[in-house]
Parts: C-alpha cells; sequence; structure tokens
C-alpha cells in the first residue's frame, strides 16, 4: 500500500505542477480584490445582471468587489451545480437556485442560512418586507413558509396567458363566437379576467380549423387550434401546469408545512384532484397534436404560438421576450398578455391558483466574513429600486411590492399588469430533499395518462402511493 | 546495427526481453489506473455505505443492503428489459445496414471519396446535435416525418405517441449515427480480402453464400466481433439521445438503465443506490460479454 | 470462355446508385447543416423549406452575440472554445494512440501472464455509464488541481479513449503475419527495427481508423467537458448546450452554425485518412 501512495502524492505533485505552468491555480483573494462567483443558468435575467453589474456595481465597503458569474446551459445548469456543490469543490460564493432545489441543498449543507445577518442589517429588513409574500415564502424558507431564511429572488416568475389580438379582437370572429358559445371572446385584459375554464374550452373549439378554413380576416395556412398549455415530462413542465387544476379544485399535493400529520395518500388522489386532473386531460385535447407525445413542453408551446399555430397558450413570463422579438417570432405585433383562466367558484368569482416558477439565489456555507457582507451588498444592489427598475424595462421581473406599486411598471412590458395580478395566486411545489424522487415518478405518471397509458385516477393513485412510501422512508409521515 | 551492446544495471533489468511486454504495457496500465481504476474503486466503496451527498448524515457500512435493495427493485428490472429491447434492436440494425453500406463501398467506383464521406458523417456528429435535431424531425407540427407522413394520410403523425414507435424513433435516431462505425469496420475487412480469392471463386463457380463464407467472412471476423463488441458496450449506456427525444417518456417506456442510474444518482441523491446499480449492471456486461467473447471463440473453432 | 465480372471495379452505374443511397443517409446531416443557413421562421416552416433565401445571421451569432436587448453586441469567446477542443482532442487522441500502440504491440506480441484478463479488465472501464464515476473523477480532480486545466481533460482522454484504441490496434497487429518479424530477425534486425520498419508501416489502416474513431468520440464528449472544464478550457460541445432551453427553447439555426462549422476540423482529418482506412489490412501473402 505504500508504494501506491507514494505513486498518488507523485501523481499530485506532478498535476499540480502542470496545473500552475497552465496558470489555473484559483485566484488568490486579498482583502481589496474580492471576486463573488455565482453559478448562473445562460439566459437573459442573467445575462443583464452581469452586464448591469460591470457597469455600475461599487461596493459600498471600498473594497474592489467583482461579481463574476458562471453561465451554465439551462439544459445542464442542475448537473453542474450538483456536481459542483456534492463534490466540495467549493468553487461558487453565490449560487441561482430553483427554489425545488432548496432542501437538497440545505440539508446538505451548501446554502446559508441568513437569519443572523438580516437580524443584524435594518436594510436587509426593510428588503425582506418589501418582498412579495409569495416569493418570500417558495425562494427564502425552508422548511417551507418557515423563519429561516436562505434566498432572495434573481427573477420571480409566474404564468400568464399569451394571446392573439388580432383574432380574438377580430369582429367576424367575435360574432362567429357569440353565435356558437354565447359568450364573447376575450379581447382586452379586462375580458381575460373573466375567462374560466369553460370559456377556455369554448375558445378552443372555435378557433379549431383545417389548413384552408377561414380565420380571422384571412385564410389558415395550416392547421389551427384554439388553447395550449404545458404536457411534457421534461423535468417539472406537466406538473406546473396540473398543480395549479389541483389547487384550483380544491384538492392539493402532500403539505410539507403539515410534517408528519400531513398525508399523500387520500390528498394526492383525493377526488378533487382526480376531478382537476380529468379538466386538465380534457382541455388538452383541443392543444396541437404534440401533445400526444408527452413532449409539448413550454419551449414547445411557445414555438407552436410564435409561429401561429394556435390562439393562446399558458406559458412564463419570462420566455415572453422572443414573442416580441420579429426575428423569432411571426406575431410579434399581434400578441397581448392577460391572467390565466382559472374555476369559478359558487359564489362567481375566478379562483387561479398556479404554481411559481423563477429563481432565488442564495449564498454559500464556506464563504469568509468578509465575503458574506460583500454578497449581501450585492444582494442589496440587486434589489435596490434602482436596479429593479432597470431589470424590469430590460424584460427582468422585480419581487419588490414597492417597484411592482409603480404606475409605470404595467407599462415597462406587457405582461406586467397580467404577472402582477397572478402573483397573490402563487403557490409552489415542495422543497424537501426528496423533491426530485417526487417529481420525476410523477411526471411519469402524469405523462401515462396524458398519452393515454393510464387513466386519471389510476396514475394519481400511483402517485398517492409511491409518495406515501418515499415520505415514510424519510420519516414525513408518520 | 545488429546486436547492439545490451546496456548494463538496471536499465538492463528492466529492458531484457522477459520484461518487454509488461514495459510496453505499463504506460497504459498507468493512464488508466489513476483515471479509471480509482474512480471505480470509489464508487465501489460507497456502495457498500448509506451515503447521499445532500444529507450531513455521517455514512455507516450497510453492506450488501443497496445490492439488495437494487435486485428486489422492479423499476431496474423494467429499465434492463428496454435497454435490452434498445440494444439488441439498435446492434442489430447497425451490423445489417454498417453491412449493406460496405457492400455498397467495397468497389471502386467514381466518386466512391466523397460518397463515402457523407456517409461517414452521421457518426461525426454530437449527441446534442442527433438528439435536438432527431426531436425536431419527429415533432409532430413542424417535423419532417410528420410532414411526410402527412402528405399520403392527411393527417399529422406523433412517432412518439405510443411505447413501441417510440422506441423504433430512438432505435432509428442510434442507429443512423453508428451503422457508418460498422460499415467502416466491416469496410477495412473487405478490401483487404486478396482479389485471386475472389477469382479462384469464381473459376470455381463457388455460390455467392459459400463464397462469403469461406473468403470473405474469416476476413471481416475479427473486426465485426469488435464492431458488436463496441456497440453493444457503448449503446448499453445510452443516455443522451434518449434524454433529448423523449425523456424515457411515453410514460417510462423508452427509459434506459443509464437514464435510471443518472436519476439516482444526480436527481435522486441515492448514491449508494446508484453505485450498487452501476456494478450490477457492470457484472451483466461482464458475463454477457465473456459468454459473447467465447461463443466466438467457440464458433471460430469449429470454422 | 467464363464470364468473368471485374471484381472490385464498378462504373458509373453504379456511383449512381452509390449516390443516391449516401444521399438518403446524408439528409438529415444536409437539414440540419441547412438549418444554419435558415431564420427561424424558415426552420419551423410548414411545409418544410428547401429552397428558401440564406441568412449568414446564425453564423454571426456563432462570434458574437447581443444578450440582453437593446445592449451591444458580446463576444461568445467560440473562437476560444474552438482552439480549446482542436488542441485537447488532438493531443489526447495522439497520446492514445502512441500509448495504445505500444500496449498493443505488448499485449500482441508479448503475452504477459493472464493476457487477456489484462485485456478484459482494460476493457470493463468503458462498460460503466460515465454518471457514476464522475463524482469521484471531479473530487480527485480537485484535490490534484486538475480542474479546469488542459492537462486534466487531456489526461482523461486520454484514459478514455485508450481501451477502445489497445483493442483495436492489438486486433491489427494479431492479423499480421508474424513469419516475416521472425525473418527480419534471423536477419540479425533489431526489435526497434522489426517494430518500426516491419510491424507499424504494415497497421497504418488500424492506425488511421482508430484515429479517426478515437477523434470522433473525444471531439463531441459533453459530460466530462461541462463537469471539469473551466472557462478557459472550455470545448465547443459545451457551447452547444447553450443553444438548448435558454428563454427559446433551441436555437436551431444557432445550433446548426456550430455543428457544421464544428464537423469541418473531423471531416477534413476523416477525408485525409481516408486513403489508409481504404487501403485496409494488405499485408502479407501468408496469414497466420
Amino acid at each position: 500500500m505504500q508504494f501506491v501512495k507514494s505513486t498518488c502524492l507523485a501523481i499530485a505533485a506532478g498535476a499540480a505542477t502542470l496545473a500552475l505552468s497552465a496558470g489555473a491555480l484559483p485566484k488568490v483573494v486579498s482583502a481589496e480584490e474580492i471576486v463573488i462567483r455565482m453559478a448562473a443558468p445562460d439566459w437573459p435575467p442573467t445575462r443583464f445582471m452581469q452586464e448591469e453589474a460591470n457597469r455600475s456595481y461599487k461596493a459600498p465597503s471600498g473594497n474592489d468587489v467583482r461579481l463574476e458569474l458562471d453561465f451554465i446551459p439551462w439544459g445542464n445548469f442542475y448537473e453542474r451545480v450538483a456536481a459542483s456543490l456534492t463534490s466540495g469543490e467549493q468553487k461558487y460564493q453565490m449560487i441561482v437556485t430553483d427554489s425545488q432545489w432548496l432542501g437538497s441543498f440545505i440539508e446538505g449543507g451548501y446554502y446559508m442560512k441568513l437569519n443572523k445577518f438580516i437580524d443584524a442589517d435594518p436594510e436587509l429588513q426593510a428588503l425582506m418586507e418589501d418582498l412579495h409574500p409569495a416569493l418570500v415564502a417558495a425562494y427564502s424558507t425552508y422548511p417551507h413558509k418557515s423563519e429561516n431564511y436562505y434566498g432572495f429572488p434573481q427573477m420571480p416568475d409566474t404564468m400568464v396567458t399569451w394571446y392573439r389580438k388580432d383574432l380574438f379582437c377580430n369582429d367576424a370572429e367575435r360574432a362567429a363566437f357569440k353565435e356558437t358559445f354565447g359568450g364573447t371572446l376575450p379581447c382586452s385584459y379586462e375580458d381575460w379576467e373573466n375567462v374560466d375554464w369553460k370559456a377556455w374550452e369554448n375558445i378552443g373549439n372555435h378557433f379549431r380549423r383545417a389548413k384552408g378554413d377561414k380565420l380571422g380576416d384571412g385564410v389558415a395556412d395550416d392547421d389551427f387550434y384554439g388553447v395550449a398549455y404545458q404536457a411534457s415530462k421534461t423535468y417539472d413542465f406537466s406538473t406546473m401546469q396540473i398543480n395549479a387544476f389541483f389547487w384550483q379544485w380544491g384538492g392539493g399535493i402532500w403539505d410539507e408545512t403539515k410534517e408528519p400529520e400531513g398525508k399523500a395518500i387520500g390528498v394526492v388522489n383525493s377526488d378533487a384532484n382526480v376531478a382537476g386532473f380529468e379538466r386538465y386531460l380534457d382541455l388538452l385535447k383541443l392543444a396541437p397534436p404534440a401533445y400526444k407525445t408527452g413532449q409539448m413542453g413550454i419551449f414547445e408551446i411557445q414555438d407552436l404560438f410564435m409561429q401561429g399555430k394556435v390562439g393562446a397558450i399558458i406559458d412564463w413570463v419570462g420566455l415572453g421576450e422572443p414573442v416580441l422579438d420579429p426575428k423569432t417570432s411571426q406575431v410579434s405585433d399581434k400578441v397581448a398578455f392577460g391572467v390565466t383562466p382559472g374555476k369559478r367558484g359558487s359564489d362567481g368569482k375566478i379562483e387561479r391558483w398556479a404554481n411559481i416558477g423563477g429563481q432565488p439565489f442564495v449564498l454559500t456555507t464556506w464563504n469568509s466574513d468578509t465575503v458574506n457582507q460583500e454578497a449581501l451588498d450585492i444582494v442589496k444592489w440587486w434589489l435596490s429600486e434602482d436596479t429593479q427598475i432597470k431589470f424590469a424595462k430590460n424584460g427582468g421581473q422585480s419581487g419588490l411590492k414597492s417597484v411592482m406599486a409603480m404606475d409605470e411598471y404595467k407599462t415597462f412590458r406587457p405582461w406586467n399588469q397580467a404577472h402582477v395580478a397572478m402573483l397573490p395566486w402563487q403557490r409552489d411545489v415542495w422543497h424537501i430533499p426528496e423533491f426530485f424522487e417526487l417529481l420525476t415518478q410523477q411526471q411519469e405518471e402524469f405523462d401515462k395518462a396524458i398519452t393515454g397509458q393510464k387513466s386519471a385516477r389510476e396514475a394519481l393513485d400511483a402517485v398517492a402511493t409511491f409518495q406515501d412510501d418515499i415520505l415514510r422512508e424519510a420519516e414525513r409521515i408518520e | 546495427m545488429s546486436h547492439p551492446t545490451e546496456p548494463q544495471g538496471f536499465v538492463g533489468w528492466l529492458l531484457s526481453p522477459e520484461r518487454r511486454g509488461a514495459l510496453l504495457v505499463a504506460p497504459a496500465i498507468f493512464v488508466l489506473f489513476v483515471m479509471n481504476i480509482f474512480p471505480l474503486m470509489w464508487s465501489f466503496g460507497l456502495s457498500f455505505f448509506n451515503y447521499r451527498a445532500n444529507r450531513l448524515t455521517v455514512p455507516s457500512f450497510r453492506g450488501l443492503y443497496y445490492y439488495e435493495r437494487v435486485l428486489t427493485d422492479p423499476v431496474v428490472w423494467e429499465r434492463f428489459q428496454t435497454t435490452a429491447i434498445i440494444v439488441g434492436s439498435s446492434v442489430l440494425l447497425q451490423l445489417i445496414v454498417g453491412f449493406l453500406l460496405a457492400l455498397l463501398f467495397e468497389r471502386a467506383f467514381p466518386g466512391r471519396r466523397i460518397l463515402l464521406m457523407l456517409v461517414l458523417t452521421p457518426m461525426m456528429l454530437s449527441f446534442v446535435a442527433v438528439g435536438v435535431f432527431f426531436k425536431l424531425f419527429y415533432e409532430p407540427t413542424f417535423g419532417l416525418l410528420s410532414q411526410f407522413v402527412s402528405v399520403f394520410t392527411g393527417e399529422p403523425y406523433a412517432i412518439l405517441a405510443t411505447p413501441t414507435s417510440a422506441l423504433i424513433g430512438i432505435v432509428v435516431a442510434d442507429a443512423w449515427m453508428w451503422s457508418p462505425f460498422v460499415m467502416l469496420l466491416v469496410l477495412a475487412g473487405l478490401v483487404s480480402v486478396p482479389k485471386y480469392l475472389y477469382e479462384a471463386a469464381e473459376i470455381d463457380r463457388a455460390s455467392w453464400w459459400r463464397r462469403f463464407r469461406t473468403i470473405t467472412f474469416p476476413y471481416i471476423k475479427s473486426l465485426l466481433l469488435l464492431a458488436v463488441l463496441f456497440r453493444t458496450i457503448e449503446t448499453f449506456k445510452l443516455f443522451d439521445i434518449v434524454y433529448l427525444i423523449t425523456e424515457g417518456g411515453p410514460g417510462s417506456s423508452t427509459e434506459t438503465i443509464a437514464v435510471y442510474v443518472y436519476r439516482l444518482a444526480f436527481q435522486f441523491f441515492r448514491t449508494s443506490q446508484a453505485s450498487a446499480l452501476a456494478y450490477i449492471l457492470l457484472f451483466v456486461v461482464i458475463v454477457l460479454t465473456n459468454l459473447y467473447l467465447y461463443g466466438v471463440q467457440r464458433r471460430s473453432q469449429e470454422l | 470462355m467464363l464470364r468473368r465480372r471485374q471484381i472490385g471495379k464498378a462504373g458509373w452505374g453504379w456511383s449512381l446508385f452509390a449516390g443516391v443511397i449516401s444521399l438518403i443517409y446524408f439528409f438529415p446531416v444536409l437539414w440540419i447543416i441547412l438549418t444554419a443557413f435558415k431564420t427561424r421562421a424558415d426552420t419551423l416552416a410548414t411545409p418544410p423549406k428547401l429552397f428558401f433565401t440564406p441568412t449568414l445571421d446564425n453564423f454571426v451569432s456563432v462570434f458574437s452575440r447581443t444578450m440582453v436587448g437593446g445592449q451591444e453586441a458580446i463576444d461568445t469567446g467560440f473562437g476560444l472554445f474552438f482552439f480549446n477542443s482542436i488542441f485537447i482532442a488532438g493531443t489526447s487522441v495522439l497520446l492514445a494512440l502512441i500509448i495504445g500502440t505500444l500496449a498493443a504491440y505488448g499485449f500482441s506480441r508479448y503475452p504477459l501472464r493472464g493476457n487477456d484478463t489484462y485485456l478484459f479488465i482494460i476493457l470493463t472501464t468503458r462498460m460503466l455509464p460515465p454518471i457514476v464515476v464522475i463524482i469521484p473523477i471531479f473530487l480527485m480532480f480537485r484535490i490534484t488541481g486538475l480542474s479546469g486545466t488542459y492537462f486534466g481533460i487531456i489526461l482523461l482522454y486520454t484514459a478514455f479513449n485508450l481501451p477502445f484504441s489497445i483493442w483495436m490496434i492489438k486486433s491489427f497487429f494479431d492479423e499480421l503475419n508474424r513469419e516475416v518479424e521472425d525473418a527480419a530477425r534471423m536477419d540479425g534486425s533489431s526489435e526497434r527495427r522489426v517494430f518500426f520498419r516491419i510491424s507499424l508501416p504494415q497497421v497504418t489502416a488500424g492506425l488511421a481508423a482508430t484515429a479517426v474513431f478515437a477523434l470522433i468520440l473525444t471531439w463531441n464528449e459533453f459530460l466530462f467537458a461541462l463537469l471539469l472544464t473551466g472557462t478557459e478550457t472550455r470545448t465547443v460541445p459545451v457551447a452547444m448546450g447553450r443553444t438548448i432551453g435558454g428563454e427559446i427553447g433551441v436555437d436551431y439555426g444557432l445550433l446548426g452554425a456550430i455543428v457544421s462549422l464544428f464537423l469541418i476540423p473531423v471531416f477534413v482529418v476523416t477525408f485525409a485518412l481516408q486513403n489508409q482506412l481504404l487501403r485496409g489490412v494488405t499485408f502479407g501473402t501468408i496469414r497466420k
């Protein structure tokens, strides 16, 4: 064994020498020069953060602080972060993270609890006060809705309705719709506030056209569909939409805040959930044929919409920018946004519960005090009114109530009004370390129901049984 | 140049003929040891502990618990079956297509060089490109396949909608990408068959099959063996194409064992269980390859 | 008169036949290359467009791109990624060939005790899904400081290519006619001379084939490149990842452009080695 050991040492030494010669040793951090490296998915909201930091960030401490984002492709962002954290690489001082990952990486000891910093800093307290409560709950607390705080919003995201105003406001279409279905075809933002799932169904049926049929003032150049929302096995796609149906139908998901009394069996496969899921599957049949593959995700419906194949979709505002860009979108001048449909209750009011998207950013546990202070200064800079307004003008979203309350906020981007209106309706999926296991199995079962291999009830029964097993094993259900 | 003076001492000892073999293979073994054996042993060790990368608890020894757990996991068996179907049909398809392509390029003809390059390009593509573009080809609204089918049926076609057709979609993409590999190896064997052997067979009026069995096959045998071996090993690990085209769907009908290992290790953080499954997988592949090599040897002795 | 077919020679008729088959086989690649010259609307057009007004926008965005609306275009670093890919793949393939040839010659000519076992163990290192070993490798790279260095990733890729190279080159050595080598030895040639002058020249086809395969595998490797390279050593496949799942799903045009550019070097190398590949395993007249 001695031989092996010394060989390993020799290799290590040799390797280190070579690494030196390749000039790849980590930068030495001195008191004046501090680099805050943040793992970030590669897309506009994070690119903006980097560009804006380069332009305008000056550390109030007087130190020479640079925020350096390591841009990682979205498709592999999770792997890169997971590999970096679990191998103890300690490369990042801050990380942009999906809210669902909080439990995993907090219990693994990688994300830092911020309570003592917040308690000691009135500025941070004011910030937390100003953040929208739905965002604090989803992005910052672990256990969910507890008083332990971890993250701040980097990019808050919600789903809204994107629709073709050229078609929905077309007089001929409106008259035809009124004749067949008796209601109004929603044209203005206010009209959409009154759209429930029944109206959504009518819209879907109304706009279903074959190639060559009359559409609006012209003729459909391809098969045209009225409505679509996501139905895809990828990551959390189906779940994000189906959860909305669960909540609106009065059902729900396993409630992590009620641990260990909260149940999976009887909750996940409750009659309300089954009814909601059946309605989801029902309305899905109005969508373009991609839904049959269980591969109609947020990007597929975005493309279908941008290429003029569908009249209205429900998608994230974070994906809204390309639809306004004539280079990527055929409908850039014909699009408008509204709140999502919901279920009309017995009192006539519409419930729009939905699953929140977007990402918080967090601090890691291995930073020195100086680095922590500098990182929190970056948080304050990012969540300052000034930066947030610039961000919102460039297609981002603010999480601050004060910024969202400004009159001109609505006008920054065409979806902002709907986004702000949807925020109070947001809930979130689980944050526990077992979330990925629950998610993967659930996505698989949902996919079976979507592709017609199972009924809604069979799928939900399977989900409930599985969750019961996993959560009992994790001692989260007694 | 002949009989140079033999070096003395350590160098002489090292260079002596009986150590020549060891010396020649030493650099390779060294690199492989450093880069492969250590990580393999590490995860082998992990498979006996209950280590989870997203927990702070100190790992404790669990013996064969995770092996038992993996072997009794019905999901594992399902994934094994899916993988076996994909490996079997894809490698078979690669062999057939690769062989036919090799026959096409065996003779010299005008334009052969450039046409051969065209056929070789699929395997030069990255998995990302093949996965992403085949997904686009298969898409029911925009995809070429659906557009093509709808010319005849008038209906858009969604190949990824049913378990069987989705499997076919995956196998076609994988086999398309890697048949050129088989072709190149077979071709290397084919072009090396001395022509006079064929001429002699022609004179004997030997049947095509006989000519193939007695002349061609012996020349391509060892290369064919390599092709099957390598393609089987690689297809067993099939991950990217599946993940990009169907992500294992519809339902779980195209989810391979490699995708499941990935989920266990990276998504579920069942690190030890993933290691155990990987070693069971390794064991299966080793047994299969040994059976295969043994079978090939037996057959070649009979012939 | 015997009806004698010209063996090994075919005319234009065969060219036509092979041409049609090759084009069908090549069609998906052709489509990807065409996509590189298309706007998004043309890429997703129904019915699909074979003829369109080509644009070079995608190729421009490979090198510099506007990330956020209204800001000026910034360099994507693609030039560096491209250089990295060539340097890393080139070096590691060369290393794998040299080390692999030595080992293959050793295994073939000077069998060790348990030779087959060694060979088999070498092969088993390719059998595990890479995802299983990624964490220990990641760890090892961190401890040794290899993470993000050229040396680290080159060493890893060399190891990655070795099993395959050894097996393949060995099978070519095995096919050689030993009697020629022995005759040379009898004539007093040194071992070195036998290796360089007699054995090695006869397996150039095998070396060429091995080089092509190793190059292709290394060239397109994604997972290790994603996890073990830093901003300075990042390779093109990782840059390809950027074209998927940002704010717009897949940027087909951009991906097509990167794929097309990235195809050129391997295409050229394979074309250059083609004569060797086609020469086949033509050696001594008597087979063992």
